[in-house]
Parts: structure tokens; C-alpha cells; sequence
């Protein structure tokens, strides 16, 4: 009962502090606005225009483009559900990858077997991601023919599901998350394995493993996993550039080059809620995971 | 992982003088070597480019001599345009140079001072610090880019001034909480009561004999963040523009002939970005274990 309530209490002052961060990124993003050269509403009026600015983005109404006077609403929330698709199974992909090697190479360090894997790891998540790309379209649609380079728009509803594979899993694969995981896995689970508490459980019988996957494995992951968002979310931009893929990212890219700003200004929006929801993620899973230290 | 005896009786590491070779296995050994090589080639691209001398002008067109696969003559082949792809990758190098080591000063600098101002003052300095830094946090540092170009013009040292701004936060959360522990101990508090004055205390014996590892490794780690941002940018189109060579806008440019089987043209600089980047980072792992430092990219 007491656990329950202090686990409240936490939530409610990761909320507080969310809105609040979210109204300083609001100010900072209204000052923005206003430094940018050239006239359009909405533009200047101080206070008033800045309630406006709030108010349009908390209710999700983000206005009309300047560039193409469509309403931004229509466009960017389809855009931004294929973004969360694509980063969210970027997430999983990376982590079906990176958590079996980094368990390897923590039970035989690097002079068993483990080298390559690691070696692996650390080629994968430096190799640019909009190469990568090529180098998977390449490989899997010119010379196998396995998966078609593009999708015509008819038959978009009938392969929905394949043409997710390809952009997924390279972003999933090719960011740096790959090598960061392993390394602190097989770090935290090295150093978690030989402590007193696992040694005695081993002793008495139990699996190795078993006893220090709280430690050494579910608290390094959770506390890595969610400040990574940020860095898929760059990285989808360049993906949606490469696999043509209709997301927010390819939107920001064609914003910015057509300098539209409240366009932009929105994405920006959206992608912080979307980073402030990880970190709240993240403080309940470690809340859950380790009780002791999120109490001060 | 343990390394020494003395961590599995439970004493501190920190308590004897372990020369750094000595803390260093195979593993760390390959890593910081293949690191430091990285960085070689680097600085010699830099200089030889900034010179001028070995390589051919990376502007020369010769449109009889395009496509030639890597030959002796060229040693990484002739691109669309019948230029040296060689010379233009060491050119290349000048695109994030000096541009990266801004990024890290600014970054670095920056990280410092919030870090330790917040470490040792947590009343007041702490909170409006961390305020103001997790708003630059929260923002994803590409779309920060964009709004950044969009306002202003893509130049790359504008931009990787805000790769910097972008990386204070990270920065600080270490440095405050290595401060917040260094704080405590015995020898702060004996040379206070020493009477050192307080800028002695912090920038002698906290940032200059107990900050200088996280600093590499953070510097290290940041370059080749600086490198991955501009030639990410550089291929999108934004970054560095076309007749200046750049990794990034070499890689976009061979893409076009990537599915004509002329695989080269944007295999080389992909090939080079994914080893120098991959040995910054080995390097700032390699630092990491050797001085038991948990610095996160």
C-alpha cells in the first residue's frame, strides 16, 4: 500500500515536471517563430500570440501550412502514427539483437567466442544508417528479388505488413543502440554475476541467470532504452528519406526545405511528447525494477 | 567484470596507483589502438588537405577518365565527374574538422561549468540548470538541426555550434554527479580548511585531477557524434553543398549509380565513415573500461 502510493507520488511529480518542460520547449519554440524572417499570422503580438500558440498545440490543432495552406492536422498525424510504428519496432529489433549477444559476451569475455559477435555489434551501429539502406535495398531487392523495391499504390492495403520490414529493420539494426547495449549488458551483467548475492544463489542450486536479471540486465536496458528515442527519431529521419516512407521525419525534411515553419514547429511538438512519454516510461519500469533508488 | 585482486577483496581501486597499461586487457588494448589509428589518419587527411601537397586537386574535372574503377593511379577511382575520389575523401575531412572540434569545445566548456556550478551549488544553481537543460534535451537534436537551418542558413559551423549546445546536457549530468561525490571527500574538504579558495579548489582538484578521463571520453565520443551528424546532414542535402566534397554528400551522389553496379563511387566513403566513427567509439570504450569510467554515448 505504502509502495503504491510512493509510486503515485512519482508519477504525479514526473507529470508536473513533463508539463512544465513542455511549456519551456512551447517558450522556446515561440521564440523561434519570432526570430524568423518574413511576415505571417501569427507571427509577433507577445503574450496574447503565445496563449494562441498553447492553446493550439495543446488541443492538437496545429493550424494551416504556410507553404501549402493545407491543414497541418490532416497530414502530420497519420505521418506521426507510421513514425511510431517505425520506432517502436526499431526499438524491438534493436533490442532481439543486442541483448543475446551482450548475455554472450558477458559469460565468455573477449577472448572466448564472443569477439566476433562484439566486433559485429560495433560495425553495425557505426555504419551510416542511409547507406545501410542502400546496402539492404541492394542486396534484398536488385539482387534476390526477395522483398519489391517499391509498393505501387493499389497494392499498398495488401502488402502493408512486408513493406514495414525492410525500413524496421535497418533503422532497428543500424542505429548506434546496437553496440551501447551490448557493451553495458556484458559490463553490468559481468560485474552483477560475480557479486555475493548471485554466488550464493548459484550455490544453492539456482540458475545463474535467473538471479541477476533484475540487475544486471532489466535496469541497464530500461535506463538506456528510453534516451535512445531521441536518436531513432533522427535516424527516421534519414530512413523515411531513403525507403520513401510517409512518416514525420520525411515530413520535417520537406518542411525544412520549404522553410515551414509552423510545420515544423508542430513535429518538434510532437516528437517532445513523444520523448517526455519515454522518460515517464522509464522512471515508473525503474520505479518497478528498483524501488529503493527512486526513493530520496 | 573484475581486473584486479584487490576488487575482489572489496578495497576501493582508486585507494592504489594502478599505471594505466597495467589496467588495460587485450580487449582495451585492440580497442584504444585502433582508436588512436583512427585519429591518425584523420589529422594526416586534415593536414595533407589543408596543404595541398600528395593529392590531386579534388575540384579537377576530366570528364575522359570517369567511372575508372580504384587503380594505382587512382587510388579509390574517379567519381561521375572523372575526380579523384581519394583526394576528395582526405578534402572531405575538412568539412568537420574544425567544425567538430568546435562542437566539442563548446560542449565540453559548457558542460563543465553548468556541471559544476550544479554540483556545488544544488540549492539554486541546480534547478534552473537542469530546467533549462532538459528543455535543449528534450528536443531531438535532428529536428532541433532543422528548425535551426530553417531559421537561419546551413552553414556547417552554425550547425555544429548546435550539436554542441545539444550535447551540454549529457555532459553535465556526469560531471554534476562526479562532482556531487568528489564534494564529500576527505581531500576537498582538508584543503578548504586549508583555506584554498574556492576557484583553486574546483578547477585544480576537481576538474583538472579527477574530470580529465570523462573529458576524453566525452570528446572523443562527441566527435564522432559531430562526424555523424554532418554527414548525415551533408547526404540529405543540407549540410555541406556539392562541389565541396564532403563524406556525406559523396555517399548521395554515388548512390545514384549504386544500382548500375558502379558500387564503389559511394562504397568508399560509406566504408571510411562507418571505420573512423566505429574507432572513435571503440577508442571512448576503450577509455572507459581502463579508467572504470560508465560514460554513455
Amino acid at each position: 500500500m505504502r509502495g503504491m502510493i510512493t509510486a503515485l507520488k512519482l508519477v504525479l511529480k514526473e507529470i508536473v515536471y513533463t508539463l512544465m518542460l513542455i511549456l519551456g520547449v512551447t517558450a522556446l519554440l515561440f521564440l523561434f517563430f519570432n526570430l524568423m524572417p518574413g511576415d505571417f499570422s501569427g507571427k509577433g503580438g507577445g503574450l496574447p500570440a503565445f496563449l494562441d500558440l498553447l492553446r493550439g498545440l495543446f488541443t492538437f490543432q496545429f493550424g494551416i501550412s504556410v507553404v501549402s495552406g493545407i491543414d497541418i492536422n490532416a497530414i502530420l498525424f497519420p505521418a506521426f502514427r507510421n513514425t511510431l510504428v517505425l520506432t517502436l519496432g526499431a526499438i524491438f529489433i534493436s533490442l532481439v539483437i543486442a541483448v543475446p549477444i551482450g548475455i554472450f559476451s558477458a559469460y565468455r569475455s573477449f577472448k572466448g567466442y564472443s569477439w566476433p559477435l562484439t566486433l559485429f555489434s560495433y560495425i553495425v551501429s557505426s555504419i551510416p544508417v542511409f547507406y545501410f539502406g542502400y546496402l539492404v535495398l541492394f542486396f534484398v531487392s536488385r539482387q534476390t528479388g526477395f522483398l519489391p523495391i517499391f509498393y505501387p499504390e493499389s497494392s499498398v492495403g495488401k502488402y502493408r505488413i512486408l513493406s514495414y520490414v525492410l525500413p524496421i529493420l535497418v533503422l532497428g539494426v543500424g542505429n548506434d543502440a546496437v553496440s551501447e547495449i551490448v557493451r553495458l549488458i556484458s559490463s553490468e551483467l559481468g560485474r552483477v554475476m560475480s557479486t555475493d548475492y548471485v554466488i550464493a544463489s548459484r550455490a544453492r542450486g539456482e540458475y545463474q541467470l535467473a538471479s541477476s536479471i533484475n540487475e544486471g540486465i532489466a535496469i541497464p536496458l530500461v535506463s538506456i532504452i528510453f534516451s535512445k528515442i531521441p536518436f531513432l527519431i533522427g535516424g527516421a529521419v534519414i530512413i523515411e528519406f531513403v525507403f520513401n516512407w510517409p512518416g514525420m521525419g520525411r515530413l520535417a525534411f520537406q518542411s525544412t526545405l520549404d522553410r515551414d515553419l509552423p510545420a515544423l514547429i508542430a513535429i518538434a511538438f510532437l516528437s517532445v511528447l513523444m520523448v517526455r512519454a519515454g522518460m515517464i516510461l522509464k522512471s515508473i519500469l525503474l520505479y518497478i525494477f528498483n524501488p529503493g533508488a527512486s526513493r530520496e | 567484470m573484475k581486473r584486479f585482486y584487490f576488487e575482489e577483496e572489496g578495497i576501493h581501486t582508486q585507494e592504489f596507483h594502478v599505471p594505466l597499461y597495467r589496467r588495460a586487457s587485450a580487449q582495451d588494448v585492440f580497442f584504444i589502438g585502433f582508436g588512436l589509428f583512427v585519429l591518425s589518419y584523420l589529422i594526416v587527411f586534415y593536414l595533407i588537405s589543408v596543404t595541398n601537397i600528395f593529392i590531386k586537386n579534388p575540384m579537377e574535372i576530366n570528364i575522359s577518365a570517369m567511372f575508372q574503377s580504384p587503380s594505382f593511379d587512382h587510388l579509390f577511382g574517379t567519381d561521375f565527374l572523372g575526380r579523384d575520389i581519394f583526394s576528395r575523401i582526405a578534402k572531405g575531412t575538412e568539412a568537420f574538422f574544425l567544425p567538430g572540434l568546435l562542437s566539442i569545445t563548446i560542449s565540453t566548456a559548457c558542460g563543465v561549468l553548468f556541471g559544476v556550478l550544479s554540483g556545488m551549488y544544488p540549492r539554486f544553481a541546480s534547478k534552473i540548470i537542469s530546467y533549462v537543460l532538459d528543455i535543449v534535451d528534450s528536443i531531438p537534436r535532428l529536428i532541433f538541426i532543422l528548425i535551426i537551418i530553417v531559421l537561419f542558413r546551413p552553414s556547417i559551423y552554425l550547425i555544429m555550434t548546435f550539436v554542441g549546445v545539444t550535447s551540454i546536457p549529457k555532459i553535465t549530468a556526469y560531471v554534476k554527479a562526479k562532482v556531487q561525490v568528489l564534494k564529500k571527500q576527505g581531500f576537498i574538504e582538508s584543503s578548504r580548511a586549508l583555506g584554498l579558495a574556492p576557484t583553486a579548489i574546483i578547477f585544480k582538484h576537481i576538474v583538472w585531477f579527477s574530470l580529465k578521463s570523462v573529458l576524453v571520453i566525452h570528446a572523443t565520443l562527441g566527435l564522432g557524434e559531430a562526424i555523424l551528424i554532418e554527414t548525415s546532414l551533408s547526404y540529405l542535402g543540407i549540410g555541406v553543398q556539392e562541389p565541396i566534397p564532403s563524406w556525406g554528400n559523396m555517399v548521395a551522389m554515388g548512390a545514384d549509380y549504386f544500382f548500375q553496379g558502379r558500387v564503389w563511387l559511394s562504397s568508399i566513403p560509406a566504408i571510411t565513415i562507418t571505420v573512423t566513427i566505429m574507432g572513435l567509439y571503440l577508442l571512448g570504450d576503450g577509455l572507459n573500461a581502463i579508467y572504470n569510467e560508465k560514460v554513455t554515448r
